[in-house]
């Protein structure tokens, strides 16, 4: 019944129209962004009841459903928690650009916070060369370069 | 199970054509804080279920909740989304407290317009192979509906601007509106044109916002408020996605979703039983239809009910008396809205824009384009 027959033509229509966006970035992430791009610096956002450091920064703690204040700096450097080396080239939606594999990405928990931020890893993609638990330093993109956004950190250091 | 369903406590963001000092979760906190600190309900200790109303491709997020579950309370625990008009959500939330599973259930329809564009977001709503092609979106098939209703009916140029000169009036007494004024006919028969028939000033304007509300079966409902509105009655149609398969000149799913929330709600006249009505009027000549659908008149007599005046905020049967989705509500938003209006006319609360002894309302959400899908909802004090 459902066998296909060699000379049975079948047809397929491309679309390629783009959704474009430009999204609001709201308050705490404004304030994030801005404290990335002119001074440095990276925020995170503490919860007034559980205390944990949140990245990014948010108006409520998911799990006690209260609204976020207060803000903490964070350090620049901080513990690798997990990684992977990418054999596929995965586009940057910024750039709209492919980053050129193999690369790797890392999940790194800077100093005086709770959760990690994903980032490049500047360190070669070398199972045997990137372990859980070695120490990054985030590396800022030079200040003329810098537009406000996440790519305003570069990549991740190792610290030797 | 509970017997009823009510409606304890709405509120809406202000509405304009870009909240860019928000991010969606910033714009929704702002109604769920409102609606939380009114009632004194918690998200951890009352609140047993949330359903949120956007859409993926407005909000450029694959399942557009995930990015607002930790404000509507959706942190491990459930969160339903639907991507469909805001009245679907109050629709499947009474369900979901009727079904005697959830006491307490927190609803939120978030969109912002301004992020992206109109015509390409609606584009995507349509069949890729057969329809999209041609661009048409939500404002080009409102257009071929509107040639095929008035051609159909007989409906004059006038009697579909009147729509626009009384919603964009009664806006006018709606704070969270961002469009409104005092127009003639001619006024908005002069306006830009966008797709002949319809004008700019005949098309519900790009918007950002949000409204929360909160549904509670009848125990709970008692101890929350003195002044509960009741969900009397629900119901919901889809017609066909392909335009030529329906007939643009009617409007036959909102005749049975009408004709379903007016049988569970016990209403047998609309015209003599229901005192308020908030419709979605995308455009200004669905109005029109959905008088038609909803039974105020006969199908085709539309414009003789607007040039008769009885909709108008002084008439005997006002629609409309937030200047309905003309005033500016987002897509999405837009039943949720209505519901929330409905909810402030039923206690009172509506201040410049309040009608008069309003003691049952109905509420007409629809989505997809010529109004796909449609969702009624009767609402009622004690």
């Amino acid at each position: 019944m459902s066998e296909q027959t060699v000379d049975q033509e079948y047809i397929h229509v491309p679309i390629l129209v783009d959704v474009p966006y430009r999204f609001d970035a709201g308050k705490y992430m404004t304030r994030f962004l801005v404290e990335l791009r002119d001074n440095e610096k990276i925020y995170g956002i503490k919860c007034p009841s559980c205390k944990r450091v949140m990245i990014p920064p948010r108006i409520v703690c998911a799990r006690c459903h209260v609204k976020c204040d207060e803000w903490v700096e964070l350090s620049n450097e901080g513990t690798l928690e997990a990684f992977t080396i990418m054999y596929f080239p995965m586009t940057d939606p910024t750039t709209g650009k492919p980053h050129d594999p193999p690369f790797s990405y890392g999940s790194v928990k800077l100093d005086g916070c709770d959760a990690p931020i994903d980032h490049m890893l500047n360190i070669e993609p070398d199972m045997s060369k990137i372990k859980v638990g070695m120490r990054f330093r985030v590396k800022f993109r030079p200040r003329e370069e810098r537009r406000g956004d996440l790519a305003d950190i570069e990549y991740f250091d190792p610290i030797e | 199970m509970t017997d009823r369903v009510a409606i304890v406590a709405a509120a809406k963001t202000g509405f304009s054509p870009s909240r860019s000092d928000a991010n969606y979760s910033e714009l929704a906190y702002e109604v769920i804080e409102k609606v939380l600190t009114e009632t004194g309900l918690t998200i951890g200790d009352d609140i047993d279920n949330s359903i949120s109303c956007s859409h993926d491709i407005w909000d450029g997020q694959t399942i557009s909740n995930i990015g607002i579950t930790d404000v509507i309370g959706g942190h491990l625990r459930n969160e339903e989304k639907m991507a469909m008009d805001g009245s679907t959500a109050v629709y499947y939330g009474t369900i979901a407290i009727l079904s005697g599973e959830y006491n307490l259930t927190l609803l939120l329809a978030h969109t912002k317009m301004s992020q992206t564009n109109r015509n390409i977001v609606n584009n995507d709503a349509f069949e890729p192979i057969f329809s999209r092609k041609l661009g048409l979106d939500y404002t080009s098939a409102g257009a071929l509906q509107a040639t095929r209703y008035m051609h159909v009916h007989g409906i004059q140029r006038d009697q579909v601007a009147k729509v626009a000169v009384k919603n964009l009036g009664n806006a006018s007494r709606n704070e969270t509106a961002h469009n409104f004024g005092f127009y003639s006919v001619e006024d908005i028969i002069e306006s830009p044109v966008l797709a002949t028939p319809i004008t700019q000033k005949e098309m519900a304007p790009d918007t950002d916002g949000a409204v929360a509300m909160i549904l509670a079966s009848e125990k709970a409902a008692k101890k929350i408020t003195k002044n509960p509105v009741w969900v009397n009655g629900i119901g919901s149609s889809y017609d066909a996605h392909y335009l030529g398969d329906r007939d643009l000149a009617m409007s036959r799913a909102l005749e049975q979703a009408a004709g379903r929330a007016y049988a569970m709600a016990g209403i047998k006249n609309p015209v003599k039983d229901v005192d308020v009505f908030e419709v979605g009027e995308e455009f200004a000549h669905q109005e029109l239809m959905w008088y038609e659908g909803l039974g105020l008149c006969e199908a085709g007599k539309g414009g003789e009910l607007i040039d008769s005046g009885r909709t108008l905020f002084e008439g005997d049967i006002p629609v409309n008396p937030s200047g309905g989705l003309l005033g500016g509500v987002p897509a999405n938003v837009a039943g949720l809205h209505s519901v929330a209006e409905a909810f402030l006319q039923l206690r009172g609360e509506a201040g410049r824009r309040q009608v008069k002894d309003a003691g049952v309302a109905v509420v007409q959400g629809q989505s997809g384009h010529c109004g796909q899908h449609h969702c009624v909802v009767v609402l009622g004090r004690d």
